[in-house]
């Protein structure tokens, strides 16, 4: 097929998906303030972030490794695995501020281990990605229970509280999600991302090119475990206990935002920045469903549709 | 003159395919060396272990009379060597200057990209080629969005960005026209002047004696004579290159235009990059279509094949009016495609040859039930009519030189026998001994009763085998040549639009 010209408003788009996200987001907020007329109030929206924060990290973590032209199954086991070694790490140390810290970290080193075993496996001994990961997320899912066999173990206070609390007049919540958007401004203004979506876009061509594309990949899937770790260690915050089986359903909910952030599931294009509002989107439907009184089972029916609707568009927009 | 780079005895072996049994070649300061040889001699091989994308299995490489190992594309980079890539080496996602820069972006202190330092040393490139690049040819422009040539520019600006002392161009005025291969020449001649050696590998003998100084011959795997270009000719070249020489098939005495209703007539079509095309192909017929590449004549091919619907205009089969909007439609008609660019249009990579073969059979019959050994016979055949060289039918298509490839997807059209033959540029890339075999087989189907329309960028072939040729030019019929006119300086003229 002759490529043919493409009309110019969509070509603009094409690299700017994440303005319909943002769009959708916008409109989805309108719908959602004029249910619920309490919303724009300080302890409403802290909340709201609150509940998404997980889920927009493990995203953003997700939209490295699709950027990559791979995915990640495991990060919701990641998160459990996280969040079991941080509460038993934490609890064996007696539970004082240098034990919250030192749980902290071994969740942090659990996050990037796990990313360096999933892209050891998949662009080192160049297994499949979905099928590598699926299974590395058992085995994540394993360990965990085989360290905290049943939920509890709760977390001092103080790791709670101050999660819930505000510095300098701002929740911890957003400074969370400030902090997150400052390393992913960042990592777009690095030569790895150009790199990432090489490999991603074509990965015969990046490697011609000299890029060490399983350097960049294994990268990819650190990043992906680093940013579960850190949803891990919010959604401790949250429920300030110990669960094996925390943030089954993350993986997918990533993945799902990842695409409603306009990335291509291929790999090659697509942003962090998008993957964020991907999943602002999934949450505020979630909200939208719940205060619109529609039973809360059609949230994860009308959520897979709209992601749906989303790869179509996606489609669409980059169809020549 | 000194000796940049000398190449010895080297081997290359895939499982038990010899792709380079003796490869040498001796590169000098500031020299165009071409390096020419049929397909599946091993010069995309020996270029490919010169640049670290593949290893070599035995025989030294020496820079400067120092003996180096390069172990991967960086290695091959830090010592000054470039390859410009045949199979295109670009990210369409990426933008034009992403490409370029591809993995050596400027970098402001902190190690951030710099943006800026990036459009103007990408707009810098750029302007060496802003004559010929054409409309939407910017930084900015996504690759995705370039066509077939302006891709080929850019591969040729990513090899410049890199300042190399050794630039292997292996086909890179493949997809260029005319005045962006002069322009071409130009920079390589630049590049010459500042002491840059280039290798060149092209299918085109003009090109060898329009700019190279000397002329390394492989074939089969070694290599088996050097020329000083000045003190040769062509004959002794291709002699060289074939062994035995087996020339372009000569045209056939002008026949008399059969009389036969016409099995195809095509009506003011159109679709996105033709318009208003007309034409009538009876059986036995071999219709050209010619000019420069890219006037519209894929287009139309694509058109009557489904793949780029007409939008306007009729298509009539044997008298009768048909719709063809899918391939679907036309391999039902009996109407085939060969694409010379099949990487993207055949390839089913990965897969078996039997599997690349069987797919334009099984669209066509639709079997219920697969019966390997039948067919397996039938491809068989197919593929010796092409003198194909492969291990098995079950061998992966992958295993196969570029040329070898090409002929297995002309054989996967051929095994269902089809009545109108659309070749689009199909011998892009194969050798001369297949060329030839290709061309007779044609010839010995029109005269069978098939109808073909031939897409060539090579006026020669196009010469040597139509019994017409309609010149495109813009994606319209320029003009049409029969019979005596059927000559060079005319269908140059033509495609140029007759007033040049």
């Amino acid at each position: 097929m002759t490529p043919a010209r493409t009309n110019p408003a969509m070509a603009a788009l094409r690299n700017r998906v994440w303005l319909v996200t943002l769009s959708a987001l916008i409109a989805l907020f309108v719908i959602n303030w004029i249910l619920q007329p309490n919303l724009v109030t300080p302890n409403v929206l802290k909340s709201n972030l609150t509940v998404f924060l997980p889920v927009v990290l493990v995203a953003i973590g997700q939209s490295y490794v699709i950027l990559g032209g791979d995915i990640d199954l495991s990060v919701g086991s990641i998160v459990a695995l996280v969040n079991v070694v941080t509460v038993s790490v934490i609890a064996a140390l007696g539970g004082g501020v240098p034990a919250i810290f030192a749980g902290i970290g071994a969740g942090i080193l659990t996050g990037v281990a796990c990313g360096l075993v999933n892209g050891l496996l998949i662009a080192g001994l160049r297994f499949q990605a979905i099928v590598t990961t699926f299974a590395t997320g058992i085995i994540f899912g394993g360990l965990a229970l085989r360290i905290l066999p049943t939920a509890g173990l709760p977390v001092p206070a103080e790791y709670w509280r101050t999660y819930g609390g505000a510095v300098l007049g701002l929740p911890v919540v957003l400074w969370v999600l400030i902090l997150a958007l400052v390393i992913i401004a960042i990592i777009a203004r690095r030569p790895f991302i150009k790199h990432l979506s090489a490999v991603g876009g074509l990965r015969q061509a990046a490697f011609q090119s000299g890029l060490p594309v399983a350097r960049i990949r294994i990268l990819a899937y650190v990043l992906a475990g680093l940013f579960a770790a850190f949803a891990s260690l919010c959604l401790t915050g949250e429920t300030a206990s110990g669960d094996p089986l925390m943030g089954r359903l993350l993986a997918l909910s990533s993945i799902s935002a990842v695409v409603l952030g306009g990335a291509a599931l291929a790999g090659g294009s697509g942003s962090a920045f998008g993957a964020v509002l991907g999943a602002l989107v999934l949450g505020m439907i979630g909200n939208v469903i719940f205060f619109a009184r529609f039973p809360f089972e059609y949230q994860t029916l009308i959520q897979g549709l709209i992601t749906l609707l989303a790869l179509a568009g996606g489609v669409l927009v980059a169809r020549r | 003159m000194t000796l940049l780079l000398k190449a010895e005895s080297i081997t290359k072996r895939y499982g038990a395919v010899v792709a380079l049994s003796d490869g040498g070649l001796e590169l000098e300061q500031g020299e165009i060396h071409a390096l020419l040889g049929a397909n599946g001699c091993g010069k995309s091989t020996l270029c490919k272990i010169i640049a670290g994308t593949v290893a070599k299995n035995s025989g030294t490489l020496s820079i400067l009379g120092r003996a180096v190992e390069i172990g991967g594309p960086r290695e091959a980079e830090a010592l000054g060597v470039a390859l410009f890539y045949q199979e295109l080496s670009l990210v369409p996602q990426l933008s034009v200057a992403d490409n370029i820069f591809l993995g050596r972006e400027q970098r402001s202190g902190a190690g951030f990209l710099d943006a800026r330092a990036l459009r103007r040393d990408t707009e810098q490139l750029i302007a060496r080629f802003a004559e010929v690049a054409g409309a939407g040819f910017s930084a900015d422009a996504l690759v995705s969005d370039l066509s077939p040539d302006q891709r080929q520019i850019v591969e040729i600006l990513k090899v410049l960005a890199r300042k190399p002392r050794i630039i292997i161009f292996d086909e890179a005025t493949a997809a260029l026209d005319r005045n962006q291969v002069a322009l071409f020449f130009a920079i390589l001649r630049e590049l010459k002047a500042e002491g840059v050696s280039s290798i060149f590998i092209t299918h085109r003998m003009d090109e060898v004696f329009e700019i190279t100084d000397r002329i390394t011959v492989m074939r089969n795997g070694a290599t088996v004579a050097r020329f000083v270009t000045a003190e040769t000719d062509r004959q002794a070249v291709v002699h060289a290159m074939v062994g035995d020489v087996t020339a372009l098939a000569e045209r056939p005495a002008a026949r008399p235009r059969s009389d036969k209703p016409a099995r195809l007539v095509l009506e003011s079509v159109g679709n996105k990059r033709v318009q208003q095309v007309s034409l009538s192909l009876r059986p036995g017929e071999i219709v050209g279509l010619g000019g420069l590449q890219g006037q519209g004549q894929s287009s139309l091919l694509q058109g009557l094949f489904g793949a780029a619907p007409f939008t306007s205009g009729t298509i009539r089969l044997d008298g009768e009016q048909v719709r063809i909007s899918r391939p679907s439609h036309a391999i039902g008609k009996g109407i085939a495609y060969v694409s010379g660019d099949r990487g993207r249009d055949a390839a089913f990579h990965g897969r078996s040859i039997f599997e690349n073969i069987a797919a334009a059979s099984f669209s066509k019959e639709r079997p219920a039930m697969v019966w390997p050994g039948r067919l397996r016979e039938r491809f068989t055949k197919a593929a010796a009519t092409l003198s194909t060289k492969y291990a098995g039918l079950s061998a992966p298509i992958g295993s196969l030189s570029g040329g070898n490839q090409q002929k297995i997807f002309i054989a996967r059209w051929l095994a269902t026998q089809p009545s109108v033959l659309l070749l689009d540029d199909p011998t892009k890339g194969i050798d001369l001994g297949a060329k030839a075999d290709f061309f007779a087989l044609a010839r010995r189907l029109a005269d069978e009763g098939a109808a073909i329309l031939f897409y060539s960028s090579e006026d020669a072939e196009l010469l040597s085998l139509c019994d017409r040729i309609l010149v495109f030019n813009s994606g319209a019929v320029a003009g049409e040549l029969e019979g005596e006119a059927l000559t060079a300086y005319n269908l140059t003229n033509a495609a140029y639009g007759r007033a040049a």
